[in-house]
């Protein structure tokens, strides 16, 4: 029901917010379709999945404190018989719907492309999930460190988290190109995942060893800051 | 009448930069189908007080019952009962009134169908079944408070708290809200309400409470909390002479003075000095908020 409430209005009153979401992941690819290498454009692609539902789970938990502080709607919620794990899955899931139409979209051009089949697309899937909870739970960690920070200073974390997780690491483009560096992509969770779509799309060879290894570290990643949030986040103000 | 809400004892320290007392041992008791209102300069202690009742604060010691349950102890049962109206609070610009009734309602976990019908019905109680399809962006501050309103009545609980709900409002706003509550009192339900506005206070409440730094300095009727001063009238003169403050106390605000008086006797007499005088005057038995700034303070005497 929050993630309802958090996602359906501004769909029903502003569509347009589907496009923006799905023209700013989109943007690199314009410019790789220009000046990339050919082949080049199908990792933007997993890139431009990877950072839709990236951004976007940043987002929710950092708009959830900005916005909620103002219309005080979290204020009425903790007095009523709503648990916070709700409240919390709630405000996660909210933008994972808004973000739907464009992985949808995306999605469909890998298929008219040829990398999903069935298998792969729900591998593709659960790593997008997976995606989106890490990502979630850093945003979380945010919300909930920074509890008393201005909106300002949220956003500009916001926008420094986009750069720093999304566009700067091997996400739009293969983890090959950073040679010795590659290991880097293992750490973060976006570019952990958009490895492991490119692995389940053929387009990066992986020992089994290493596949299992990176989803260990991408699930240990999202419950140590689930852990480290709920250590320090307080439904009720003491 | 028995008790919705009981506090006692109830004590909140604020550590932040300096140790701040915001209740210094709050005793109050609310009767079921009360309107109940908690009265009190800014920074006295009300917010907080209805922070804790309403289990979003937890107090530094003492508790609070709210239908029997502590609100230290027993947080999820009192949180079925109640719905609460914060400070300040906005609307989200994108919510109709009806989608802000009809989500809230669903949140008490009510069926879908069961949730229109309270969505429905709260906002023909706030009157605003007309707007409801409207977006709130589009409404009037009233009207945007009422909607926020409307979501804690359409969640049917037997007890409403609502932090200063009319500020902020027009007079003809203001009034429509304070229809909607005594319509809600009428029907049986628990309203525990803040504010700083003494006409506010003196219309809408059944009881009344007046905070200040923490502590309740005077509780009852608006009539009996107005008989707590002995002077029963008040004489405003616009102008001075010097036998003034023979007639009983004076509060100088500018050029004007506030003469309290015991008697309607007193009050035709110094009407009739001042008006020898050439001055004008104008005599009316004491307000709320002559009481209420006599017992929290801040007159600023002329006295012999």
């Amino acid at each position: 029901m929050i993630a309802w409430m958090k996602s359906y209005p501004d769909f029903k009153r502003n569509p347009l917010v589907l496009i923006v979401i799905a023209l700013i992941s989109a943007i690199p690819l314009f410019f790789m379709a220009i000046f990339a290498a050919e082949g080049m454009l199908i990792h933007g692609l997993i890139g431009a999945m990877v950072s839709t539902i990236s951004f976007i789970g940043v987002s929710a938990a950092i708009q959830d404190i900005s916005w909620d502080r103002y219309v005080k709607i979290r204020e009425m919620i903790v007095a009523m018989p709503v648990h916070p794990a709700s409240y919390a899955m709630g405000t996660a899931l909210a933008p994972f719907l808004l973000s739907l139409p464009s992985l949808v979209f995306f999605g469909a051009i890998a298929s008219l492309w040829g990398f999903l089949n069935v298998t792969t697309t729900i591998w593709t899937i659960v790593s997008l999930v997976m995606a989106w909870a890490a990502m979630s739970a850093i945003g979380f960690i945010i919300s909930t460190y920074l509890y008393k920070a201005s909106p300002w200073l949220l956003n500009n974390i916001s926008n420094l988290l986009g750069l720093g997780l999304i566009f700067i690491p091997p996400v739009y483009y293969p983890e090959t190109l950073l040679g010795g560096l590659s290991w880097i992509s293992v750490i973060l969770p976006t570019s952990n995942v958009a490895g492991l779509i490119r692995y389940y799309l053929g387009l990066l060879p992986l020992t089994p060893e290493t596949v299992i290894v990176r989803w260990l570290i991408l699930i240990a990643t999202t419950v140590t800051f689930v852990v480290l949030t709920s250590l320090k986040a307080k439904w009720r103000e003491t | 009448m028995s008790e919705a809400v009981k506090s006692l004892d109830l004590v909140k320290v604020y550590y932040s930069k300096e140790r701040v007392e915001a209740l210094k041992g709050v005793n109050i008791s609310i009767g079921k189908g009360e309107l109940f209102t908690l009265l009190g300069p800014n920074g006295a202690g009300k917010t907080t007080f209805l922070r804790i009742i309403s289990t979003q604060l937890l107090p530094t010691k003492g508790d609070a019952t709210v239908l029997g349950y502590s609100v230290v102890e027993q947080p999820e049962k009192v949180r079925e009962h109640i719905a609460v109206v914060p400070q300040d609070v906005a609307t989200y610009g994108n919510y109709t009134p009806w989608e802000y009734a009809y989500y809230f309602a669903r949140l008490r976990g009510m069926s879908s169908r069961t949730a229109r019908l309270a969505a429905d019905k709260a906002l023909k109680s706030v009157d605003l079944a007309q707007l409801k399809e409207r977006t709130c962006s589009t409404l009037s501050g009233g009207e945007k408070k009422r909607a926020i309103i409307a979501s804690a009545l359409a969640s049917d609980t037997d007890v409403l708290m609502l932090d200063e709900p009319t500020s902020g409002l027009d007079a003809v706003a203001r009034r429509g809200v304070w229809s909607a509550l005594r319509d809600m009192v009428e029907k049986g339900k628990t309203i525990l309400l803040t504010t700083h506005m003494m006409e506010e206070a003196e219309m809408v409440s059944d009881r009344l409470a007046i905070i200040n730094k923490g502590n309740v300095v005077a509780e009852g009727r608006p009539d009996e909390i107005k008989s707590l001063a002995k002077e029963k009238y008040r004489v405003v003169v616009s102008g001075h002479f010097d036998k003034l403050s023979n007639y009983g106390e004076v509060t100088k605000l500018g050029d004007r003075y506030i003469v309290y008086v015991k008697t309607e006797n007193e009050a035709l007499e110094l009407l009739k000095t001042t008006l020898k005088m050439g001055l004008r005057a104008e005599a009316s038995p004491i307000t709320l908020e002559d009481v209420f700034v006599k017992l929290v303070g801040g007159i600023n005497n002329e006295n012999h």
